[in-house]
């Protein structure tokens, strides 16, 4: 088994935008729009005892990833690796994952009207490349690897060194980007940008709640109905005409 | 000459007559509207089939999972599937839109959608003694009908205003039209009146291909045409105005050439009730 995981190491990140450059061109994202971000937050605390760092925000490819079942026409999908995929051929851009994402992760690229977000770099990782981001870090600061793998980087970092996860007790998904720093700092910076409940659009959430019971209680009635209307057809013997 | 003669409501027939009747067909549809049929029922139950797979989300979904799998596995997961749901409803948009385009001043004029898809004050009597009646709850006799019985018209208002709903989202859908937000609602509508129109097919199928008295009306989607008898019994108001149409061409044709035999071939069943009746 293969679980494909992401640390970012936020005592060497400075929010440089190496990552986000390297991977807007390689993935030709539209400008004004990216598959990764980098949220700074404030500096905190008096000289010298200063507190700072920054968020690289992406895809988190997420255990329960709330946006597969927000998908209508099953376009995203997990696949072996543990990655979440979108099968753009099966995307119709209705924009409903990009409300579930807790994360903001994914949005609808205004070229191909289809949704777009990061993939570790699944095509780059099939030529046995790492993911961008990680190979362009200046800082080194990015680290990827299979969780399954205890020889990685990021089986270290996350089962021995202790990198956090993204997440608060309402909103727990299972992301697989963690963070490593100074216990503080992690602290910070995640409370500063918590995960925001996954929610669907509202015409996603009138077919989930209403439209969807409605038509199944509709054809079940309307099917009931003429199945009795049979019976008593069969019961009462045919004629073709009343006259 | 014979125009009064012809029933202004249905009376009782002989046995004779009816079994003459019984023999004579009277044209109902146009093979053109054969075709659209046929080709618009097999459209439907391959729509909703990959449709219905198309939604295995858990949220949206309303077959059993085993079903999303058996048919993706025919056509394919996710980017195959949805290209053959596009694929067979482009198909399906051009053909009704050719048909608008070459037959709707033939079958979407005024006057023709007055006689098939308004409903007037029988129509909404019958309506109420036929549902009683299938339920067994009522035996007073129908009122009479136009080519196209209460339900029938009811049906076709229903398909007529849902058709171009469907088509319209699923346009929006394929490519994307007006933006993300509205084809997260599109996506809503397609479903939710797909499902009407499915609540209203499991009637239309019933009607036609189960119910015994519709057996000719099913038939004639095939031959187009149904037995006068038939007609007589179940669309009276139209049976008449067929035989009003006769009545008066062959007076024309009399008039115009007194040689030639008008009667040979044509129908006229109200012959033997002319006298008690006018």
């Amino acid at each position: 088994m293969t679980r494909y995981a992401m640390v970012t190491d936020l005592r060497k990140c400075v929010a440089c935008q190496a990552c986000t450059a390297s991977c807007n061109a390689e993935w030709e994202v539209p400008a004004g729009y990216s598959r990764t971000q980098i949220k700074k937050t404030p500096i905190q605390g008096t000289f010298p005892k200063l507190l700072a760092g920054n968020l690289v925000a992406q895809c988190a490819h997420c255990d329960d990833a709330p946006c597969i079942p927000a998908c209508p026409s099953a376009a995203t999908y997990r696949d072996s690796k543990g990655i979440v995929q979108v099968d753009r051929e099966a995307c119709i851009g209705c924009g409903y994952c990009v409300e579930a994402c807790p994360y903001d992760a994914r949005f609808i690229n205004p070229t191909l009207k289809k949704v777009d977000k990061c993939d570790f770099c699944a095509p780059r990782l099939e030529r046995g490349q790492l993911p961008a981001c990680v190979t362009t870090c200046p800082a080194n600061a990015k680290f990827f690897g299979d969780l399954d793998d205890r020889s990685s980087d990021v089986f270290r970092m996350v089962f021995t060194e202790g990198a956090h996860r993204r997440e608060t007790p309402e909103v727990a998904v299972g992301p697989n980007v963690y963070y490593l720093g100074r216990a503080e700092q992690v602290e910070m910076v995640l409370a500063n940008y918590p995960p925001r409940p996954s929610r669907l659009p509202v015409a996603g959430t009138l077919w989930k709640k209403m439209a969807k019971p409605l038509v199944i209680g509709a054809v079940a009635m309307t099917f009931l109905g003429q199945a009795a209307a049979f019976f008593h057809q069969l019961r009462n013997g045919e004629k073709e005409h009343e006259d | 000459m014979k125009t009064s003669a012809i029933p202004d409501h249905a009376i009782p027939l002989s046995a004779e007559e009816a079994a003459a009747m019984e023999q004579r067909q009277i044209k109902k549809h146009h093979i053109a509207i054969m075709l659209l049929h046929w080709f618009n029922a097999l459209v439907w139950v391959l729509e909703l089939t990959t449709g219905l797979a198309l939604v295995s989300s858990p949220h949206f979904r309303v077959v059993p999972l085993w079903f999303t799998d058996l048919v993706q596995g025919l056509f394919g997961p996710r980017a195959n599937l949805l290209r053959a749901h596009l694929v067979i409803g482009f198909t399906w948009v051009i053909v009704f839109l050719s048909y608008g385009l070459f037959g709707g001043k033939t079958y979407l004029a005024k006057e023709v959608l007055q006689k098939e898809i308004a409903l007037d004050q029988d129509d909404l009597q019958w309506l109420r003694i036929r549902v009683l009646g299938i339920l067994g709850r009522s035996k007073e006799p129908l009122p009479p009908q136009g080519i196209y019985n209460a339900g029938q018209k009811l049906f076709a208002l229903m398909v007529y205003v849902m058709l171009p709903i469907i088509m319209f989202t699923g346009l929006i859908m394929a490519f994307h039209w007006f933006g993300t937000a509205v084809v997260g609602w599109a996506v809503l509508i397609h479903f939710a009146s797909v499902g009407v129109v499915v609540c209203g097919l499991i009637v239309h199928v019933y009607m036609g291909a189960v119910f015994p008295e519709e057996k000719p009306a099913f038939f004639s989607m095939v031959t187009g045409t149904v037995n006068e008898l038939f007609a007589y019994s179940h669309h009276f108001k139209w049976w008449r105005e067929v035989k009003l149409e006769d009545a008066v061409w062959m007076r024309q044709r009399r008039n115009a050439d007194r040689e030639d035999d008008p009667v040979e071939g044509v129908s006229r069943p109200d012959q033997n009730a002319s006298q008690p009746r006018s």
